[in-house]
């Protein structure tokens, strides 16, 4: 954990900025210690409909094997962690997470009259809410407003595509970047710019006065990510996947103590129609792969506890395989968390292969439920003002 | 800030007469970067020498008898690459004789905003886009009656599913919310009526439809109004509420004048009057506030963050510059102003929302890319050859040009030194040195204020 001192210790860096007022030391000094207790999600959303059933397998079940005749994994491969279920062969990761007591899987994760369309039913996990609504914030958008609005930049959303709709919010705006070097300053203004912000402006002006103070805060911002980018050495090697290279340069982020407390990111892809096998193999090995580097790369700098991973997908995928040797969209699937603070294990019940809706998996947990648990024991949020009604919350998280 | 409260009426909105009757480089600079994305030095020397009349006469004129078409834009639509159509407007913003209309075309996108990313038909966005133009200075109850039939509109809001037996309450509640009256001015059973009056409206074939089938033909009640209603006599209901001119002179407030004042109902009282009394045209009113006493007092120099599209685009069109459009169009919307694509149907909030660690740092560095950028220009050439023209040799001549054209409130004595030693005492040519130093002037707290 970076505590006050070794902040100060790493601030020489920071004398290229020339020379500082001592309440630019202070104010800087004291973000750090405030921001070292906070705790950090990162949200990986899995874009298409993750297929569920191919992800923790139930392999012993009768119904599974007769549903998937091509797509069945083979009751040798999955790698058995209970006596019910195992895991797809490619998620090596998250089978040593889950035995170092690191990962908790939630079953039967969704909605009731579960909407199959990947935008319509995304929309819903963003928002909370059905169409009718309207939809101007999302849930991590609100979060960030209502509830961690004192940190620089709350929330950041990493990745070429779109914002997601859950980190809207009508009152602030959360930063998507493409890449880190977005947070350094290029060129070589910055000590002349430093001076510029250090002392009052030539007349006064409460606008100004905050700008001047937010360009001196997005100076050190860059200094320190700079700095971060030669300094940061991580002894984990981590998959040659675009989401491990992002989830390594959020590490970094972390690591600097930027003060963040949501991080996004997204793989695309499980939109599996056909041909699933060896796509969802790749995706999953991916995703898995690069969350536990992850996870382990933080521990190495003993920042692991304050982080937790939520990977989810719009939806889940039919129990019945289709002619093309792939899924359709379905309903409820499992959601996973990941990190050193959770219980670890499963949560509810492996989902009924019989009991079906329209064909479909039934849920067991809202998605607000598991979000309800997130804001209130991991963030520290009031979840009513964030989801709208108070979630009956699940046991994720030890107590503390 | 201080406080409007004290501000008295009659004077706030009376005509500005300058003292010694003549406009300052300052008034006019601040006219232009409110109203047309800044102007060049020359642009802001004549303006001294007219009226603030005649200025604001000039700013506000009507739509010129359509001519032709625009090639760029077709070739643009051809495309079917709504990224495309952000740089086309990039272009038009950069190049335009009519700024004003821009500018005003920019507050109703962000007042009616509608994204891309939901619509995905570049025509629809594109016919939206010349829709807000066309109507920029003109009467706004036409044009919320032409935008809930922009085809646009209705998907972006989801009245393209608007059936009898479902009113979708999407578009109703914005009608009242966010276009017309604001948030307190009207109830739920208002919005639920209103919903009804709006069945039956649809688009086919990228065109505005009304199915009688679908269309809930019952009694609506409306603000007390109790009738058949249709969709059109719907929306003539929610223009005709007290709230309206209010509401909608509010707004212009905040984007012309202020971003984050508390506007005493006495300061808009006068000017809601005269909407209304004007039929809700737009342009007497907007040339009243523009002309003011109030817009060219203290309180309001200053007084406003500059805008990706005014921050990154005012800069070129000061310094007669040109750049390739498409990754300013990128560059922009990096800063968070992504034309066509705006966040939510609040559109942009504007003020300090546009300001935060992320934004600054991509704000200079956007400016760094512009000016290293092969396809930049000032004036058709180089920003060195752009000085020369201009006759400005020294360092201070160059910082004074840029001051006056590009500043709203002064630099700091120290920080101006820094700027001209940059110029005569740094590395690099002459032009890369008047680059570095525009690259920093353009990151100074000074620059993001308008």
């Amino acid at each position: 954990m970076t505590t006050r001192r070794t902040f100060l210790k790493a601030a020489p860096s920071l004398l290229t900025l020339g020379a500082m007022s001592p309440r630019f030391w202070l104010q800087a000094a004291e973000s750090s210690g405030s921001n070292s207790d906070g705790r950090i999600l990162v949200v990986v959303q899995l874009s298409g409909g993750n297929d569920g059933l191919n992800t923790v397998i139930p392999f012993d079940r009768d119904e599974y094997r007769k549903a998937r005749p091509t797509l069945a994994v083979p009751k040798d491969d999955v790698l058995k962690m209970e006596d019910h279920w195992g895991f797809h062969p490619e998620m090596t990761g998250f089978a040593d997470l889950y035995q170092n007591g690191q990962l908790s899987i939630v079953q039967g994760v969704g909605y009731p009259n579960p909407n199959r369309s990947h935008f319509e039913s995304m929309d819903i996990w963003h928002s909370c809410t059905r169409q009718k609504n309207r939809r101007s914030e999302g849930w991590l958008g609100r979060c960030a407003a209502e509830c961690l609005s004192a940190a620089d930049v709350p929330a950041i959303h990493l990745g070429q595509e779109q914002q997601p709709l859950a980190l809207s919010s009508t009152r602030l705006a959360v930063p998507s970047i493409k890449s880190l070097d977005q947070f350094c300053l290029q060129g070589a203004p910055t000590e002349k710019l430093a001076m510029a912000v250090e002392s009052p402006p030539a007349v006064e002006n409460g606008l100004l006065s905050f700008v001047q103070s937010s360009t001196s805060t997005a100076l050190r911002v860059s200094e320190r990510i700079q700095q971060q980018a030669k300094s940061y050495q991580s002894t984990v090697e981590y998959p040659d996947s675009q989401l491990a290279q992002k989830l390594k340069a959020i590490a970094g982020l972390v690591h600097a103590d930027l003060g963040t407390r949501i991080y996004y990111v997204q793989l695309d892809g499980f939109d599996t129609h056909s041909q699933q096998a060896g796509a969802h193999s790749g995706l999953l090995r991916q995703w898995t792969g690069a969350v536990a580097a992850f996870l382990k790369d933080l521990e190495s700098h003993q920042l692991d506890d304050r982080v937790t991973v939520m990977s989810f997908s719009e939806f889940g995928r039919r129990l019945e395989e289709n002619a093309s040797e792939g899924t359709d969209h379905g309903a409820a699937a499992p959601l996973f968390l990941a990190g050193k603070q959770l219980n670890s294990g499963l949560i509810g019940e492996l989902p009924s292969l019989t009991d079906l809706d329209q064909g479909d998996l039934k849920f067991q947990i809202d998605f607000r439920q598991v979000y309800a648990s997130l804001l209130e024991d991991w963030l520290g949020c009031d979840s009513a003002r964030i989801l709208g009604k108070d979630y009956k919350k699940i046991p994720v998280f030890h107590k503390t | 800030m201080n406080n409007w409260h004290e501000i008295d009426p009659m004077w706030a909105w009376e005509p500005f007469s300058p003292p010694g009757g003549k406009l300052t480089r300052e008034h006019v600079a601040h006219l232009h970067r409110r109203t047309c994305l800044g102007a060049t030095i020359s642009q802001i020397e004549m303006g001294t020498q007219r009226s603030v009349t005649e200025l604001v006469d000039e700013l506000i004129r009507p739509l010129p008898e359509a001519n032709s078409t625009d090639p760029l834009a077709q070739a643009t639509l051809a495309t079917g690459n709504a990224r495309k159509l952000s740089a086309w407007w990039v272009y038009r913003l950069l190049t335009t004789d009519a700024p004003c209309r821009e500018v005003m075309t920019l507050f109703w996108h962000g007042h009616f905003a509608t994204s891309a990313d939901k619509v995905t038909n570049v025509n629809l966005m594109y016919r939206q886009n010349e829709l807000l133009r066309e109507y920029a200075f003109e009467d706004f109850g036409k044009l919320v009656q032409e935008i809930s039939h922009d085809s646009a509109m209705l998907i972006y809001l989801d009245s393209v599913t608007n059936r009898k037996a479902h009113p979708n309450e999407n578009y109703a509640r914005e009608v009242m919310e966010l276009f017309c009256l604001g948030e307190g001015n009207y109830t739920e059973t208002d919005i639920r009526e209103l919903a009804r009056c709006f069945t039956g409206w649809e688009v086919r074939r990228e065109k505005f439809r009304f199915n009688r089938y679908q269309h809930d033909s019952g009694e609506k009640t409306v603000f007390g109004k109790t009738g058949p209603w249709t969709g059109e006599q719907g929306v003539d209901i929610v223009l005709e509420q007290a709230a309206l001119p209010r509401f909608l002179v509010s707004k212009l407030i905040h984007y012309f004048l202020a971003d984050e004042v508390d506007i005493p109902e006495k300061l808009i009282e006068p000017l809601a009057k005269q909407l209304r009394d004007d039929g809700l045209q737009i342009g007497p009113t907007l040339k009243r506030l523009l002309s003011s006493n109030l817009f060219f007092s203290k309180s309001c120099v200053a007084a406003k963050v500059r805008s990706p599209v005014t921050f990154a685009i005012g800069l070129l069109r000061s310094l007669e510059g040109t750049a390739d459009t498409i990754a300013l169009a990128e560059g922009v919307g990096d800063l968070g102003q992504d034309l066509f694509f705006p966040p939510n149907v609040k559109g942009w909030d504007g003020g300090r929302a546009w300001i935060n660690s992320s934004t600054l740092l991509a704000r200079a560095n956007l400016i760094r890319r512009l000016l290293d950028h092969e396809n930049t220009r000032f004036a058709k050439g180089s920003l060195a050859e752009l000085a020369s023209s201009l006759d400005r040799r020294t360092g201070t001549d160059v910082i004074n040009w840029w001051e006056a054209t590009l500043l709203a409130t002064p630099l700091r004595s120290d920080v101006r030194e820094q700027l001209v030693s940059t110029i005569e005492n740094g590395s690099g040519n002459r032009d890369a040195r008047l680059r570095d130093a525009l690259h920093l002037f353009c990151a100074l707290p000074e620059y993001q204020l308008a």
